[in-house]
């Protein structure tokens, strides 16, 4: 029995990747779960408009960190801001008592401001938008989306990516006299189509069991998924060109996944995390879609509000994506890329 | 002279402070079969991976198809790796069909043998016919040039021999083959011969030139162990075949001085290529 402990023990040191999971992995997560796992909001960004502005400012409670005082805009720009995202919070003093625009589709942000008014009485009428009910499915339906996404992405193309690898039929691959190209699309693009139709099943049946409102432009939420589909799925090839087992790029993935689902807002907010752990989860693509995929199934949001995470996730999906095609198409045609060193030398 | 299919020239490859090939020479022309001998780890894989382009020589030249290796030169070859190169999950005609698509050639026919099993899944038929129909995939596109690593590895010698007639058929109809393998009665098929120790080319020539310089005597005796046991402690090369001693390159008179009193007949006998092989890659050591 001994010999065997030993045995295990040394096969474990030399297997570094199931030693990161093993003692990384558990500090990184406590970190990140003491810090992020946070469902107090401190702080909600808030305006003021209309011609008691100064006096509310004066009276609201700390939570409500006061941006813009505007006393000259109207209910119709309020709800503008509110759609755009622009703030959580307008306190209308157009009307008589004022009233208080929440952003239903920010669950944490929303339930706080709520508690918070009624706190204060009959001084402020509260009108949540977007999610009147703050219905939880309502919020997570959209992120849940992009999670699936994620998942086919990453693990389940580069589970299958990995096993051309272990089979040995990537080098027969190599062999025939098929373009790089051709090899690298014919592998991943029925990943991109089994992805999508997962993308419209899931979002169908959010719509359908959840009655989760689709209030935007479903063509712009394609557009969406289809750049963050590149961005994940380059991750997933990615992650495939440095496992050699299926083993290792599970694990890999699984560590690339983790912080997606802890970070990116889609459970706990980003506004309740500290500056540093939002930092981390600013820097994940699944952030950024569950900005696009709440804006526009909850607000109804354009493209001059999502441009940001538009902007970025394209980004993401160029460096991303061309990194992934070049280290795979290198595992093609080494030969050729020696050919590009040596003349480039 | 026919284009060689292909040349190495002094082809070298290194592993960081590992050389795995070190400045082999070879070439293959059209309808001949080239032997590529060794050992395992001898770099007879590596050698093949570096023709086919799969990874790039460190120093050297190489040509395959009259040109560096490309994917045109690629066009012109069938290719049987180690693994097989099937896919598993796709049945035995899918494979077939996938293959051709590839190259862009008719439709190959599924090889009487397989016959049964055509829509049978690759992962579930045995390794020899898992071995046929990467012979039928390799040949569907009427390939110039086969490369084959250790194509028999693990088949039955009935299945062996077919697969050699394969081979045959295909150089008699022109093709070039290039086969690594360490069956000495497969390497007696071929017809020219490279023999590879530790990365380095140690013989090359047709059975006759790598044999003809290798001697051996036959050591007849009652107390063979003895014998062996005797030989062995005196560094004579000697190599055992049931309870047939057998010394390889020494002289009669260095055989006797080892056996010491022990009553043995000594017989010059023809060497084999095992010995010849065993004795090259003892003197490259």
């Amino acid at each position: 029995m001994k010999a065997m402990i030993l045995k295990e023990f040394r096969e474990l040191r030399r297997d570094r990747r199931t030693m990161a999971m093993l003692i990384v992995l558990p500090i990184v997560l406590l970190t990140i779960f003491g810090y992020a796992a946070n469902f107090t909001v401190d702080t909600i960004p808030t305006r003021v408009i209309g011609p008691g502005a100064e006096q509310v400012v004066a009276n609201a409670p700390d939570l409500f960190e006061i941006g813009e005082v505007d006393a000259d805009a109207t209910t119709n720009d309020a709800l503008a801001w509110m759609r755009d995202n622009e703030t959580e919070v307008v306190i209308d003093t157009t009307t008589q008592p004022p009233t208080a625009y929440v952003d239903g589709a920010s669950l944490f942000t929303a339930q706080s401001a709520s508690v918070a008014f009624a706190r204060m009485g009959d001084q402020v009428q509260v009108d949540i938008l977007f999610n009147p009910d703050l219905e939880t499915s309502w919020v997570m339906v959209p992120a849940l989306i992009g999670l699936i996404l994620t998942f086919i992405g990453t693990i389940i193309t580069s589970i299958g990516l990995v096993k051309e690898r272990q089979s040995g039929t990537l080098e027969q691959l190599a062999v025939m006299p098929l373009k790089p190209a051709d090899v690298i699309i014919g592998k991943i693009a029925p990943y991109f189509l089994l992805a999508s139709f997962d993308m419209l099943v899931v979002t169908f049946l959010g719509v359908w069991i959840f009655d989760v409102p689709f209030e935007g432009n479903p063509w712009l939420f394609a557009v969406g998924a289809g750049i963050f589909l590149f961005v994940v799925l380059g991750i997933g090839v990615l992650i495939s060109t440095v496992s050699q087992t299926q083993a290792q790029a599970i694990q890999l993935a699984i560590m690339l996944l983790l912080p997606q689902i802890l970070l990116s807002g889609f459970i706990f907010p980003l506004d309740a995390m500290p500056t540093a752990i939002a930092a981390i989860g600013r820097c994940l693509p699944l952030t950024y879609f569950v900005e696009i995929a709440q804006g526009i199934f909850l607000r109804g949001a354009g493209i001059s509000a999502l441009w940001i995470p538009f902007a970025v996730l394209t980004g993401m999906a160029l460096l991303v994506f061309s990194a992934a095609v070049l280290r795979f198409r290198r595992d093609l045609a080494p030969s050729a890329h020696h050919r590009a060193k040596a003349k480039a030398a | 002279m026919a284009e060689l299919l292909i040349r190495a020239t002094d082809v070298t490859r290194r592993f960081g402070d590992f050389t795995a090939v070190d400045q082999v020479s070879l070439t293959v022309e059209p309808g001949e079969i080239v032997g590529l001998l060794g050992a395992n780890g001898a770099g007879k894989t590596t050698l093949i991976r570096m023709i086919l382009g799969l990874l790039p020589p460190t120093d050297g030249r190489l040509e395959l198809m009259g040109r560096a290796p490309d994917r045109e030169g690629r066009a012109r070859l069938g290719y049987v790796p180690q693994g097989l190169g099937l896919w598993d999950d796709l049945t035995v005609e899918e494979n077939l069909a996938f293959v051709d698509e590839a190259f862009g050639s008719r439709a190959t026919a599924v090889p009487e043998a397989l016959a049964t099993s055509r829509e049978s899944l690759v992962g579930g038929i045995g390794l020899g016919r898992q071995r046929q129909l990467a012979f039928a995939a390799a040949l569907g596109h009427g390939p110039e040039l086969l490369v084959l690593d250790e194509p028999t590895s693990g088949v039955d010698p009935l299945s062996r021999a077919r697969l050699w007639d394969t081979i045959h058929e295909s150089a008699d109809a022109g093709a070039g083959v290039l086969v690594t393998t360490h069956y000495m009665q497969e390497a007696e098929q071929c017809d020219r011969l490279v023999l590879m120790s530790q990365g380095v080319a140690v013989a090359s020539g047709q059975l006759a030139d790598i044999v003809g310089g290798t001697t051996a005597l036959a050591v007849r005796t009652e107390r063979w162990q003895d014998a062996f046991a005797a030989l062995d402690d005196a560094g004579v090369l000697v190599m055992l075949s049931g309870t047939h001693v057998r010394a390889v390159d020494a002289s009669a008179e260095r055989v006797r001085a080892a056996l010491g009193g022990l009553e043995a007949e000594l017989e010059a006998v023809p060497a084999t290529l095992e010995e010849a092989m065993v004795a090259r890659e003892r003197a490259a050591a």
